[in-house]
């Protein structure tokens, strides 16, 4: 099958023609999945460096698994997510405390900056926070106001009911607002 | 939480989206090697067919060993028969027939039971 006919299957066909060695289905979920991979480790850990092995890793299973996969069973980005929060969970609790490095620090230039350095300033502003979340609280936030997924695509990632992604999501954006409060002035809220 | 707090907090989620991290042209090109590295080989569409009467007699005699000694002994044979050479005539004869003269009595053995009884 041409390359860019094969942009149109689903990523659990891909992986079945992967599997079957279509080198071009290969290619395509690489650059299909390892954007997301890399986005959602970098949100869990806060760190480049941690979130590409990370991704790599997470790859590399999938690379593995996918003789044995059943299409039809899960669907790939969503093993995906978990297997990525499984590994980023591990890495987080071989840190001895809070890693002040993987946090992201506000630029002192970004107060009254053009909208765009603005822009930068808060997503950074919403990493530090985040990094101050328990682990389920972020891994849920993130998937669900991020990553825009629904409760219960995110209850089978995380292995919960979808009450319990609710209440996880709710308790973590108002520790989020809390904390983000202290940087109301900082962060230009008012200019909205 | 108030309406206003979380259109706050929506704009931060806004902003994360825009400014999402891309990965490396480097991470790319290590899990495209990984995966092109770990993915299974193409399977080869095999078409068997049923071995013919002549590959069956070959499998039979036991192979291209036995071939090997049948067509030796074959063309051996039609060396010896077309040439004929004088020394192995002569050598075989003897070795089969002895000297030359083969003597057959029936009689004496006929008498021989005659006598006995």
């Amino acid at each position: 099958m041409p390359y860019d006919a094969q942009d149109d299957l689903s990523d659990e066909a891909l992986l079945a023609r992967y599997a079957s060695g279509d080198a071009a289905a290969a290619r395509i979920l690489t650059l299909r999945l390892t954007p997301r991979v890399f986005g959602h480790a970098m949100r869990l850990l806060g760190n480049h460096a941690e979130a590409e092995d990370v991704t790599q890793d997470a790859l590399i299973r999938l690379w593995r698994i996918a003789p044995d996969w059943r299409e039809g069973e899960a669907k790939v980005t969503t093993w995906l997510y978990r297997v990525v929060a499984n590994l980023c969970t591990d890495r987080l609790r071989r840190r001895p405390s809070v890693d002040l490095d993987a946090v992201p620090e506000v630029e002192d230039g970004a107060v009254g900056a053009a909208e765009g350095m603005q822009q930068q300033a808060r997503a950074d502003a919403l990493q530090a926070a985040l990094m101050q979340l328990p682990d389920r609280q972020r891994e849920a936030v993130v998937l669900r106001h991020i990553e825009g997924l629904g409760n219960p695509e995110i209850a089978a990632i995380m292995e919960i009911s979808p009450r319990a992604v609710e209440s996880l999501t709710a308790r973590g954006k108002r520790a989020l607002t809390e904390i983000l409060a202290g940087r109301k002035d900082e962060l230009g809220y008012t200019d909205d | 939480m108030t309406d206003h707090g979380m259109d706050e907090l929506q704009s931060f989620f806004d902003a994360a989206k825009a400014q999402a991290a891309e990965p490396s042209a480097d991470l790319l090109a290590r899990v495209q090697a990984d995966a092109l590295a770990l993915q299974p080989v193409r399977s080869a569409v095999v078409t068997e067919r049923a071995p013919g009467i002549l590959r069956q007699l070959f499998a039979a005699v036991g192979g291209w060993p036995a071939v090997t000694g049948l067509t030796a002994a074959t063309v051996l044979g039609v060396w010896l028969g077309a040439v004929q050479p004088a020394g192995l005539s002569d050598s075989l004869s003897t070795a089969l027939y002895g000297d030359g003269t083969l003597t057959v009595d029936p009689q004496s053995s006929f008498d021989f039971v005659l006598l006995e009884g």
